[in-house]
């Protein structure tokens, strides 16, 4: 049976780097499958173990940022490349299951602009703003991914 | 060029949210003038934040310190306040907070063993890179390390940042039928960690003997992981209340997390630490297999603390097929703990080494003012040692030899930096 895994990356305790997680506990409560983690190659990797579609939902810095502004980057069946300069885990991440055949399916990246990183929790203005949308998107992904539905 | 008197290495740190650290080394007319290694650490947020909320809060928060060791955070905030308050943990309930440690040890080390610190001995830039040399080796190790976390999820209700530990004990206890599953395959996970030490005992490791002092917990039995009292090479052992009397921190310009020191020496914590101080402590397989892998009674050799995790996984497994065939559900998941207006301690052995916590709670059961100390931060100094050591040695290597050779010094710690094996970038600041 075909399944779906959104994945939040992040550190809820870094103000906007929460915010793949925040989108992570969106979804979750729409009923789909969720996790966070911070990003760790190998955590990411048995996170979407048995799932042919993977959303990644994550934090990036940019120079200059537009914080909120989404980045979607897509991976299909091992053919993309990982390339970034922001070094969250998650190109490491599709080169490491690459290597180990064990990218899934299907995985859809979602790089968020951010601006605050600072310790704390919750999300600035722009960023929060940004969640609902994202959940939307991460939402259609789902819908219109997974076959039989 | 590599033969300049003056030197500057510069390692700065990739970007990442969850740490970031970097190292400076200058040497001047052939010596090493500096060397600072800048660790950023988050434990002073937390304390911080930890101030006025409610005692039962830290074992939660505090997990959220560091997603490797969770379960070190947890256990250390759990057994600080029960401390506090005066209750004790025994018999199943402790028996079953060791086997969720035991999960987080070889979860930990098999990380750092095979995708962070293996590909430092076997010539590759990164475990990704290993992966498509030696796919079945990392495939063991990734085997080992879903062990851990098996143990993790059904002790503690995840892998990451545990849900299912409170002060007292537990939420819920598993029943001993839950358990059994997990031994079953604990037995061949057994096997991939004898396999382990065999492996990375045949590595090359460059001399280093460091001399500082070690410090460990020391366990009426066994080999300390969830509880102990420290105990130092130099014979010293205290316990967990007198911990701030011995180890004190201070500010160091060049980083943001605090250097400890010994009764004013530089010491070390960890697998060098546990070992040296508790090798007659392992198990009858798990010494075997320290003998065979050429380990004596003592290492002092950072570079062989790849086998010195290796031998403390094989520990680990059999220590949680020792837990699961002896348990019992308890009663009750966890003690009542009461608050009551006063100061506790716990320390624990995280994979990276001695952890404390220390709260004091205050009326209504409100957190007055907490303190954490990290192995990181207690081992920073003495990692600047091992490097001002490392360069002082190897001056004839070119920049980039040396700059390896430094980063194989840092990463010999397993330092909470960032999960990354290439977390360091370098540039050479030619002055």
């Amino acid at each position: 049976m075909s399944t779906a895994v959104v994945v939040g990356v992040g550190n809820e305790f870094r103000r906007d780097d929460g915010v793949g997680p925040a989108v992570a506990r969106a979804v979750s409560a729409l009923g789909v499958r969720a996790e966070i983690t911070d990003g760790d190659p190998v955590r990411l990797m048995e996170a979407w173990a048995d799932a042919d579609l993977v959303v990644v939902v994550d934090a990036v810095r940019c120079t200059p940022a537009r914080p909120g502004r989404v980045h979607r980057v897509s991976f299909l069946d091992a053919g993309g490349s990982a390339t970034s300069s922001h070094g969250f885990g998650v190109p490491e991440a599709v080169e490491l299951a690459q290597a180990l055949d064990r990218l899934p399916r299907r995985l859809v990246v979602l790089a968020v602009e951010v601006s605050d990183v600072a310790f704390g929790p919750g999300l600035s203005p722009p960023v929060a703003a940004a969640v609902p949308e994202l959940v939307r998107e991460v939402m259609r992904e789902v819908a219109t991914d997974v076959p039989g539905r | 060029m590599t033969h300049r008197a003056n030197r500057t290495l510069r390692v700065a740190g990739l970007a990442r949210v969850e740490g970031e650290g970097a190292l400076h080394v200058r040497t001047k007319d052939g010596r090493v003038e500096d060397v600072a290694l800048n660790i950023y650490e988050p434990p002073r947020f937390f304390e911080a934040f930890l101030r006025g909320r409610d005692y039962l809060e830290p074992p939660d928060i505090t997990a959220r310190i560091c997603g490797i060791c969770p379960v070190a955070y947890q256990i250390s905030a759990c057994r600080a306040i029960e401390d506090a308050c005066g209750v004790v943990v025994d018999g199943q309930v402790l028996a079953l907070r060791r086997l969720l440690y035991c999960g987080e040890w070889i979860s930990s080390h098999a990380l750092h063993i095979y995708l962070l610190h293996a590909p430092d001995f076997l010539g590759f830039p990164d475990g990704i890179a290993m992966a498509a040399e030696h796919r079945a080796l990392v495939e063991r190790g990734l085997a080992l390390k879903q062990a851990g976390n098996a143990i993790m999820d059904l002790v503690g209700g995840r892998a990451i940042h545990p849900v299912n530990v409170r002060v007292g004990g537990f939420y819920r206890a598993p029943t001993a039928a839950e358990l059994r599953p997990l031994a079953v395959r604990l037995r061949r996970t057994l096997d991939d960690a004898l396999a382990t030490v065999q492996w990375v005992a045949g590595f090359e490791f460059p001399d280093l003997d460091v001399p500082h002092d070690l410090m460990a917990l020391r366990d009426t039995d066994g080999y300390p992981i969830d509880r102990g009292e420290p105990r130092v090479t130099t014979g010293l052992s205290f316990t967990a209340a007198e911990f701030g009397e011995h180890v004190v921190e201070h500010q160091v310009p060049h980083s943001t997390a605090l250097h400890a020191r010994l009764d004013g020496r530089m010491y070390l914590v960890g697998p060098l630490a546990r070992y040296t101080l508790n090798s007659d402590r392992l198990s009858t397989v798990a010494a075997q297999a320290a003998t065979a892998g050429g380990l004596g009674a003592e290492c002092r050799n950072p570079f062989r603390s790849i086998v010195v995790r290796a031998v403390e996984v094989v520990y680990a497994v059999e220590e949680a097929l020792r837990i699961i065939a002896e348990y019992q559900r308890p009663a009750l998941p966890f003690l009542d703990v009461p608050s009551m207006v006063g100061v506790g301690h716990g320390i624990t052995e995280a994979p990276r080494g001695l952890l404390y916590h220390r709260y004091e709670i205050g009326p209504g059961g409100l957190v007055v003012t907490a303190d954490i100390v990290p192995p990181t931060s207690q081992n920073q100094s003495a990692i600047e040692d091992d490097v001002t050591r490392l360069v002082t040695s190897y001056l004839h290597l070119d920049d980039h030899s040396l700059v390896s050779l430094c980063e194989r010094a840092i990463r010999n710690y397993d330092p909470c930096i960032s999960c990354s094996a290439h977390f360091l970038d370098l540039t050479v600041d030619r002055g």
